[in-house]
């Protein structure tokens, strides 16, 4: 009797231990989907892993098709291009203001005002050279100088486009940053297009794709919560003539950017900045990218053509270069 | 011997018992994890290639799609072709580490090889 009671025990022991452990090991769910012209995955542990999933996705869409998207009619930012200027609501105001700070501190290296130039060189549908009359005929439609802002108000000449390519992805974090917040979320991965949020109390790697085109990275970060953003000249480009295009234009001359740099990522702990100071600082160059980064306390990793890396003195040693052929520029 | 709590045999049982809960966890959470490559079209996988099986040329034009050719073959996998403008995802190459990933935008489709080491990868 009493060896089937002790069996019986072990048994309810047992049961109770895997029980448990189906309870409370963590969900993880997953989601996958295209929006704002990109690829979106998202990958979220916890007990509402999946309540979590849903709004996720639902309100990326929501904010691509009801504010950010300029190609979407009816969205914000599409009647603000076609009425040249209105009204703003709260959170698009505040996303405009936060880019007119990153173009004022740039020098006007950064350009959320470049829809018109965009258009002419065509990435990703039906990319061509431009006409230099033509360019700068969209570069006159060009410029933070071109937006008159009074209160919640923003006016403009017709023609000049506001265009979100640069930040979208990045205000994308900070929303989703919002969401986790909301329901006490444990751990997270959001990646918008590449530009990536980790999310959580332990060390996260984000790697660093490898900017020649290989479908691996080069580079490993060991990074607590905060958002990531890369601009690289292999994203989107096109080649005429023997000659390759990239999409990162400088404001300047409303061409790709010509620089030895190939790609910059930026730490942030906001996206929306992450995303708009990887641009500005591909724009700028190594030297003014690192400064502009040290003025808003953000770290940045810049690689250029020589397979040399610069990184800002915050993240160095947090860097962990994979790929042999890359190295510290600076111990080179 | 008969006055005592447990008996060797019951020690035994439940030494048994208890290996076997701990073998069964761990048999949760490892998931044996060949190379395999998911295709996904538009957020849908459609397609799971096991990379490490695949030896002669596997020829695949995922469902959804309006003419995309992935080729898997030697444990790689790539995009062959697409009628996307820019041809970006043939230009990414072959796919065959863990965590490689090539998108085609214009045409929704995504190759993941599962399993990254990392937590995500910026681009």
């Amino acid at each position: 009797m009493k060896k089937k009671a002790l069996v019986a025990v072990a048994l309810i022991i047992f049961a109770f231990a895997a029980v448990t452990y189906f309870v409370y090991a963590p969900k993880s769910e997953s989601v996958d989907f295209f929006a704002m012209d990109t690829y979106m995955s998202f990958t979220v542990k916890g007990r509402a892993a999946d309540k979590v999933a849903e709004i996720v996705k639902e309100r990326i869409i929501c904010l691509d098709e009801k504010i950010l998207s300029r190609k979407r009619d009816g969205s914000e930012v599409n009647l603000l291009n076609k009425n040249h200027g209105g009204k703003l609501s709260a959170k698009l105001g505040k996303y405009i203001s936060d880019l007119l700070d990153v173009s004022e501190k740039s020098g006007g290296k950064y350009d959320f005002t470049l829809g018109a130039v965009s258009d002419l060189w065509g990435f990703g549908k039906a990319p061509a050279v431009p006409g230099e009359d033509e360019l700068n005929a969209a570069l006159n439609l060009a410029g933070a100088d071109k937006l008159t802002l009074s209160g919640s108000n923003i006016e403009f000449p017709q023609g000049v486009i506001i265009d979100f390519g640069s930040a979208g992805k990045g205000i994308v974090l900070d929303e989703i940053k919002t969401i986790l917040d909301d329901y006490e979320v444990k751990e997270a991965v959001m990646s918008a297009g590449g530009s990536i949020l980790v999310y959580g109390s332990r060390e996260f790697t984000v790697g660093i794709k490898d900017p020649e085109g290989g479908s691996g990275y080069i580079a490993v970060l060991h990074v607590p919560q905060c958002c990531v953003s890369t601009s690289g000249s292999y994203e989107r480009y096109f080649e005429s003539d023997g000659k390759k295009y990239h999409h990162i234009l400088d404001p300047e001359t409303g061409c790709p950017a010509e620089n030895s740099l190939i790609s910059v990522t930026v730490i942030s702990q906001s996206g929306i900045l992450s995303d708009a100071l990887s641009t500005a600082c591909f724009v700028c160059g190594v030297e003014d990218g690192i400064a502009l980064c040290e003025e808003y306390g953000c770290e940045a990793v810049f690689i250029d053509n020589n397979h040399g890396i610069y990184a800002t003195d915050g993240i160095k040693n947090s860097l962990e270069i994979t790929d042999g052929a890359y190295s510290f520029a600076d111990e080179k | 011997m008969r006055n005592k709590l447990f008996r060797k045999t019951d020690l035994i049982i439940i030494l048994t018992v208890a290996l076997a809960a701990l073998i069964f966890i761990l048999w949760q959470r490892s998931g044996k994890t060949p190379l395999t490559a998911d295709i996904s079209v538009n957020g849908k996988t459609v397609e799971s290639v096991d990379l490490s099986k695949v030896t002669d040329r596997v020829e695949i034009r995922p469902e959804g799609t309006v003419d995309v050719l992935i080729v898997a073959e030697n444990g790689r996998i790539r995009f062959e072709f697409s009628d996307c403008p820019d041809k970006l995802c043939v230009k990414q190459g072959e796919l065959y580490r863990k965590g490689d990933t090539a998108v085609c935008l214009p045409e929704k489709t995504v190759i993941t090889v599962r399993g990254s080491e990392l937590d995500a990868v910026t681009y």
